[in-house]
């Protein structure tokens, strides 16, 4: 809809919904640019140089990407179910998949650690195989993955329903098997979505903060040095950090979507 | 070559009841029927989209009915073509040789022979999204046949054509099916049945209510609905009275027709092909035959691809088709007198009503 095309509804409808929109798209804005504003080129190049700070950001973003990508394997899958099958309880196995955006971020968190700690069966038996999961990367990922999971799930599940059966029926006709039809015409229909899901996972899971503080205070990822530094030190002290981090998620977040839309302009 | 015995399949409220024909290799069988009436379902059956309720398909003399698609031998053509957005024309036509596990240059042959038959060569770069409807439907023609599939499945291959267009596929269909593939070919035109088959069927609420050549279908069509379906647009409620010179058939508003003998109910439909009704000269007619002669008068003139429909007012509205041809051409306009000639054995009498 363009804007000219409410000048029917009149001039006093239009002058209000533009105010609001700016208004909302100020509130957006506003922190960030006074977060830019007060926040001077020095301090931002000593926090740069930190390698405290150059490690755990490294590490968010590391973790984030490999959680994303190895969940990616069980998550595209399950979309695809949703997506395609009819059967009894999938209203009940959406709102599991919805589950982790609903629930505070420390809940799960503390679900999590009560389930993956030394005293559960299941942080037992991966100790005994040499694994464990509370202060370290492994239970960090984990931790991204359980609160950023739906984001894959749910842009992959619509980017199959998206996909018109008649093109899978077609290739069936034409000699395909249900796998082949897959992975010719399915995946490939559905790419700029599961691509887009893998995104959304990626900067969710690379955002996390609450889960993350109770199972993994160390090793320190970014936004929970950044919580530290403001804790310890004070909002001065943790803003150039918050706002490298910001700088950092919004490059890699450019990066892929140019990377992925790239590919597809090239086709 | 393809058996269909007795296939039912119940979808939601739907339902296709104990379908059954024959296709014998070589045939072009066009089945008509309404949006609704159960087409694209039975093909999806025959094609092992999906599988029947009951009932059995033998082709080729093996039992398919629980067979998967892909191992049926059977290609099918969709209405809305199904061309992958994703692919160049090439990739479309190349895919089933690909899935087949061709070799490359056995790819670009088959794919290349195709397209300079189906008229598309110059199009196998392009994206499918930048094709017309006619270069659509050539493209997914080509990626059907370019295996040579044993039995072909149309639904509606003519339906998201141009009109200017269609002939150059109904010719293409024609060539297809002289060189010998057999066809099944769904549609709700019952032109296309003219123009293509050597059998055509007639489906209705998922029943096949007819089959046969099209002259068996088209000159006697078993019911009203088969009637209007192949363009009839002269139907008379009447009841039938027997004398000594044979038998007659009254409208309800009075109007008398002459008919053949026959076993006639004391009611029932008569139907008269609109070209059967022919426009005469007042004094010529009846000469070799007893001809029902009626004075009736122009209500409307309507140009048709076929001729010129002449709406007549005779005592029971009735239409007339008159081809360029025709002495009487483009001279007719409202309310001209004219006078009409039917000839006993064009009535159809419809011995089931419905």
């Amino acid at each position: 809809m363009t804007i000219k095309s409410l000048n029917d509804g009149g001039d006093l409808f239009r002058w209000a919904l533009i105010l609001i929109s700016a208004l909302v798209l100020l509130f957006i804005v506003t922190p960030m640019a006074s977060m830019i504003l007060h926040t001077g080129l020095p301090e931002l190049f000593e926090t740069a140089s930190d390698s405290a700070v150059q490690r755990s950001i490294g590490r968010t973003l590391a973790i984030a990407f490999i959680s994303t990508t190895i969940f990616s394997f069980g998550a595209v899958p399950l979309a695809y179910l949703m997506a395609r099958k009819r059967f009894p309880g999938k209203n009940l196995i959406q709102g599991i998949i919805d589950l982790p955006v609903v629930i505070p971020h420390t809940a799960a968190g503390i679900a999590l650690l009560g389930f993956l700690s030394r005293d559960s069966a299941v942080g037992r038996a991966a100790e005994w195989a040499g694994i464990s999961f509370v202060n370290n990367s492994t239970g960090i990922a984990l931790a991204m993955a359980f609160v950023s999971l739906p984001f894959m799930i749910n842009a992959a599940r619509d980017g199959f329903a998206a996909v018109p059966e008649r093109l899978e029926k077609a290739a069936m006709t034409l000699g395909a098997s249900r796998i082949r039809v897959l992975f010719t015409i399915t995946i490939p229909l559905a790419w700029r979505s599961i691509v887009s899901g893998f995104i959304m996972m990626f900067a969710r899971g690379m955002s996390e903060f609450g889960s993350i503080v109770i199972i993994a205070y160390h090793p320190m990822t970014a936004p929970v040095m950044i919580f530290e530094r403001f804790n310890a030190y004070g909002l001065r002290y943790a803003r150039p950090m918050a706002l490298l981090f910001l700088m950092v998620s919004l490059a890699v977040f450019v990066l892929l979507r140019v990377v992925s839309t790239g590919r597809r302009l090239k086709d | 070559m393809l058996e269909v015995i007795n296939i039912s399949k119940r979808l939601g409220m739907f339902r296709m009841e104990s379908i059954s024909f024959r296709v014998e290799r070589g045939e072009y069988l066009v089945i008509l029927g309404r949006s609704g009436s159960g087409k694209t379902q039975l093909l999806e059956n025959l094609a092992g989209l999906t599988t029947p309720d009951s009932g059995t398909l033998i082709h080729n003399d093996e039992d398919i009915t629980l067979m998967p698609a892909q191992k049926r031998d059977i290609g099918m053509v969709f209405q809305d073509f199904a061309l992958f957005p994703h692919m160049t024309t090439y990739d479309n036509i190349a895919y089933p040789l690909r899935i087949r596990g061709e070799t490359a240059l056995k790819i670009e042959g088959g794919v290349k022979e195709i397209a300079g038959r189906m008229n598309i060569s110059s199009l196998l770069k392009r994206k499918t999204e930048t094709l017309s409807g006619g270069e659509r439907q050539r493209a997914a023609l080509a990626r059907t046949v370019v295996t040579s599939p044993s039995l072909l499945l149309l639904d509606e291959p003519l339906a998201s054509v141009d009109a200017s267009l269609k002939d150059d596929i109904i010719r293409l269909l024609r060539s297809l099916n002289r060189e010998g593939q057999t066809i099944i070919h769904v549609t709700h035109d019952y032109s296309e049945a003219l123009a293509l088959a050597t059998r055509t069927g007639v489906l209705h609420n998922g029943r096949l209510i007819q089959i046969g050549t099209p002259s068996e279908v088209f000159d006697r069509p078993v019911n009203r609905f088969v009637a209007r379906y192949t363009g009839i647009k002269n139907f008379f409620r009447v009841s039938f009275t027997n004398n000594a010179s044979g038998w007659s058939a009254t409208t309800s508003r009075g109007l008398k027709f002459i008919v053949d003998n026959n076993d006639y109910t004391s009611e029932g439909i008569l139907v008269v092909r609109n070209g059967n009704v022919r426009l005469i000269e007042k004094d010529d007619g009846g000469a070799a035959e007893a001809m029902n002669i009626i004075e009736a008068s122009v209500i409307d003139v309507i140009m048709t691809p076929a001729g010129r429909e002449i709406e007549l007012d005779a005592g029971e509205t009735m239409v007339a088709l008159v081809t360029a041809a025709d002495r009487f051409a483009g001279t007719l306009k409202r309310g001209d007198p004219v006078t009409v000639g039917i000839s006993p054995s064009d009535l159809i009498w419809l011995r089931n009503n419905n």
